[in-house]
């Protein structure tokens, strides 16, 4: 045995998930990575707070004009001032906001369908099985940003069940109805796997009922999939979300980055450069973190991997 | 082996069968109008998609642009002469009016000919005749025919409303019998057209110039039916040739044409100008037009700088690049011999009010609020630059009937204060809190998500909730005509240099088309009724400026703004001359005045491609 194999060898009584994070907290660019991460949620969530309470401050209050039209950065506006005197570097930070809540709610939609679907057919298998295997199939012969297109075009301005699907919920459902399928695929494969393994059949002998092996003892065990289809994916639903915005499917009311380099676009021509250089920078540094940290999550946690 | 060798063999044919596939499809997509050196071309563009090519469908600017070179009418405006003035096109002659003023009798010119197409009998075109005049103008008068363009004839020609209620008689289009006599309007010969009229309407000559006028022949809608909206078969000096739709349309001269002339006198100014350097020579002198839909501006300027498209109007966004010190071309622009064109334009753009509409068209205080929430100062200077002057009324300054005390009269103003104490008042007639709106716009690109953003701010400032819509030209005129919206941006472009072009528009029994906003005020159409018969003069005049007060007064539209062309040219267009009613130039039959100096836009190619 070789000094490199015992490093890797768990440590005695640690579980999958301490393990998991134990190597995760070794990769000190990944910790820089989740900082990155955790500081677009804070700002997020401080918006919602500060929209909740009506607090006057930052970018609570894009909307108001800071300067003159098309002011170029100063001291006055860092970032400078677009169409309409608003400053762009509030407008970036609101931007955050959509982005972030585009991407966690389709996340969260992506797996509501994804994780059951998968489990249900890896583990009944048979015409249940050859059913979500022939939805996901389908749906996945079909290029993604069209597919996420045609759902936004459909969803956009619709009155389902009461509520009305305008700016950003048409964007998250259009994304999180159309993105499970990886996660359903792997989940699927996981599961068939599993459902051989002694402990299942050894609760199938104990009498469990169907329910109990798939929520109490198979999902558990394969979640660690979820987790890192969440993190590589959210990216994906991120830039999924500025492109909806920019070609305006999006926000239409409220700023987003896609939105944002969308306007600045055509301001290029007239040499107003810091609206595209802002979304840019705040779409690279999270894209950068995001895909960075998901890489190493993956490493720590997939049992294969971790083998290698 | 042998049947090895066959499966190879088999297998390469197949593989080499496949490649050839990928590159015919390869080179078939990449397949768009080519422009080689040396050929004579007119390059224009179109900001979006051209709706229809039937003129009995044609309404909005693109359409009858493109559309308008293709159909001729019995009458046009001289192409120099300013102030405007009639002339005949496929009329012999100015008509022949009875002394009551209700019956015209129109000689049409001998020797006109449709331009060849399978409709006709061996694919060569016949000869126009009076009669496809009565049956263009009873196809608009068909029910069935779903045309927006019979406001225009309604209620004006003896007998041709009682057609009208006859073809709603009729189950299918093909049951209505269009040899049904009308008494107003029939072909006392070939070449002989003769309308009686109910009442007395001067302004008929106006019509006659408008594109839905355009005689059509019974074979074409006979042979494409419903698809005669993509087959122009017209007397015009051109010929469509593709029509793709969204990205360009393509048309070649039309060889069977009869070879106009252009004309020999003009206004003073122009022989110096070049413009009559062709005077007396058949037109058309270009051999293929080419229209580039770019929505974008852009990709519109980029291919104008490069030479691919001839005339443009300046983008906002580029204005810097192109006129220095608010009047003159950059010297950018001058080292490349470019053109600078400036007219105010004969147009009105506002928010329109569907007075249908049970909130909205039952509160003047809350239609008032919305026009004094907008700065439109503000709005000239940040979307067209400056270029542009506030409008009191509807009628544009450029217009004659234009009314210069109308500033007094009109509820133009900037005044969020006043709006926000007119809202409350809006809400007390509403007895309650008002409803959240729908404001449409009518374009999806990144300057009218700009001017929605705009418009929604102001309204957001007053108090008053609203939620952006952004429709592309057709959708959104679609649903202007089902009356599906509720506060939209809209705007009139003058058919024909008389102030009733925009007063029709307010007219009650014009809705929803051209009377989108579907006002109606039974004061203002008795003064329309009688102005409506009037030839020009004071009186008249008066009359217009006392319809605009009382639309002024009743505001069912914020009115925002007049237009200020600023347009560019390359110096190869020669014969270029800027009509106020329609400064873009690309198409409505100027076409075939333009000439392209070849040689010049070889060398710009040379040096700037």
């Amino acid at each position: 045995m070789t000094e490199n194999t015992r490093e890797l060898k768990p440590p005695k009584g640690v579980s999958f998930w301490q393990d998991g994070l134990h190597r995760l907290f070794r990769r000190p660019i990944a910790i820089v990575c989740l900082i990155v991460i955790l500081l677009y949620f804070f700002l997020a969530a401080f918006i919602y707070l500060a929209e909740f309470f009506h607090w006057q401050i930052g970018p609570a209050i894009w909307s108001q004009a800071t300067g003159p039209s098309y002011q170029q950065p100063c001291m006055q506006n860092i970032l400078g001032t677009d169409i309409f005197g608003q400053s762009v570097l509030r407008k970036m930070l609101y931007g955050a906001k959509i982005s972030i809540t585009v991407a966690f709610s389709a996340s969260l939609i992506s797996i509501a369908i994804g994780l059951p679907l998968g489990a249900v057919a890896g583990y009944f298998r048979g015409i249940v099985d050859e059913i979500v295997v022939w939805i996901y199939s389908t749906l996945s012969s079909v290029p993604y940003i069209l597919l996420i297109l045609a759902f936004a075009v459909v969803l956009h301005d619709k009155t389902i069940a009461g509520i009305k699907l305008a700016g950003i919920t048409s964007v998250y459902l259009a994304i999180g109805l159309t993105s499970w399928v990886d996660l359903c695929r792997l989940i699927r494969g996981e599961v068939i796997k599993h459902k051989e393994r002694e402990y299942i059949i050894a609760a199938k002998s104990y009498g469990c009922s169907n329910s109990r092996i798939i929520f109490k003892h198979l999902l558990p065990n394969v979640f660690h999939i979820v987790i890192i289809i969440f993190s590589l994916q959210f990216v994906s639903f991120i830039h999924a979300e500025i492109i909806l915005s920019f070609l305006g499917l999006g926000e239409a009311n409220r700023p987003s980055w896609g939105a944002m380099i969308n306007d600045a676009r055509i301001e290029l021509a007239r040499g107003v450069w810091w609206q595209m250089v802002a979304a840019t920078v705040a779409v690279f540094f999270i894209s950068l973190a995001l895909n960075i940290f998901g890489d190493a999550l993956r490493d720590s946690l997939d049992p294969k991997l971790r083998v290698q | 082996m042998a049947n090895i060798l066959s499966q190879k063999d088999f297998a390469s044919r197949v593989f080499y069968a496949a490649l050839a596939a990928v590159v015919v499809f390869i080179i078939g997509c990449g397949k768009r109008p080519s422009q080689s050196p040396s050929q004579n071309v007119l390059q224009h563009r179109l900001q979006d998609k051209v709706k229809t090519l039937d003129p009995a469908d044609i309404g909005d600017v693109f359409s009858d642009a493109v559309g308008s070179e293709f159909f001729e009418l019995l009458y046009g405006y001289h192409y120099l002469k300013r102030p405007y003035e009639i002339v005949p096109v496929l009329a012999q002659d100015m008509p022949a009016i009875s002394e009551d003023g209700l019956t015209y009798t129109i000689k049409i010119k001998k020797g006109v000919l449709f331009a060849d197409d399978r409709c006709f009998k061996n694919g060569k075109g016949r000869e126009l005749d009076a009669g496809d005049f009565v049956f263009a103008w009873k196809r608009l008068a068909d029910i069935k025919t779903l045309s927006k363009n019979w406001w225009i004839f309604e209620d004006r020609i003896v007998g041709l409303d009682e057609f009208r209620e006859y073809t709603k008689t009729c189950k299918k289009p093909q049951d209505v019998n269009y040899s049904c006599p009308v008494e107003g309007l029939y072909a006392a010969d070939d070449q002989t057209l003769v309308i009686k009229l109910k009442r007395p309407w001067p302004q008929i000559l106006f019509l006659l110039t408008y594109t839905p006028t355009a005689p059509i022949a019974k074979e074409a809608v006979d042979c494409y039916g419903k698809d005669i909206a993509s087959h122009p078969v017209g007397t015009g000096a051109f010929m469509l040739k593709i029509w793709n739709r969204g990205s360009y349309i393509e048309a070649v001269r039309n060889p069977t044409y009869r070879g106009e002339l252009y004309p020999s006198e003009g206004e003073p100014g122009d022989r110096e100008a070049g413009l009559l350097v062709d005077a007396g020579k058949p037109m058309p002198f270009v051999d293929r037009i080419i229209w580039r839909i770019i929505p974008e501006d852009q990709p519109r300027w980029l291919m104008f700088e490069r030479g691919d498209i001839d005339i443009i109007g300046i983008p906002k966004d580029n204005f810097g690049q192109a006129i220095a010190s608010g009047r003159e071309l950059t010297p950018k622009m001058k080292e490349r011999n470019i053109k600078l064109i400036t007219i105010l334009e004969a147009d009105t753009f506002y928010i329109g009010f569907n007075m249908e509409h049970p909130i909205l068209g039952k509160n003047k205080p809350l239609r008032l609020a919305i026009s004094c929430a907008f700065d439109r100062k503000k709005w000239i200077e940040l979307f067209y630059n400056g270029r542009g002057e506030i409008a009191y009324g509807f009628i544009p300054p450029c217009m004659p009937g234009y009314d210069p005390n109308i500033k007094q009269y009109s509820k133009t103003e900037y005044n969020p204060e006043k709006a926000r104490r007119l809202l409350a008042e809006a809400e007390q007639i509403n007895g309650g809190p008002l409803p959240e709106f729908k404001l449409t716009m009518q374009g999806t690109d990144t300057t009218y998500h700009q001017m929605g953003q705009f418009l929604k701010m102001a309204l957001d400032e007053i108090g008053l909730k609203v939620e952006t819509e952004y429709l592309d030209f057709p959708t959104y005129l679609e649903k202007l005509r089902t009356k599906e919206l509720q506060i939209y941006q809209c705007g009139w472009i003058a058919d024909y240099p008389d102030a009733e072009s925009f007063l029709q528009t307010f007219y009650s029994k014009r809705a929803p088309w051209p009377n989108d906003i579907c006002y109606s005020n039974p004061e203002y159409d008795a003064v329309f009724e009688q102005a409506a018969l009037m030839p020009d003069c004071p009186q008249r005049t008066e009359l217009y400026r006392k319809a605009e007060r009382i639309v002024v007064e009743d505001a069912p539209g914020a009115f925002l703004y007049h237009r200020m062309f600023y347009g560019m040219y390359h110096d190869w267009v020669c014969n270029l001359k800027i009509n106020a009613y329609r400064p873009d130039g690309f198409g409505y039959g100027f076409s075939k005045y333009y000439r392209i100096n070849v040689a010049k836009r070889d060398e710009y190619w040379k040096k700037y491609r």
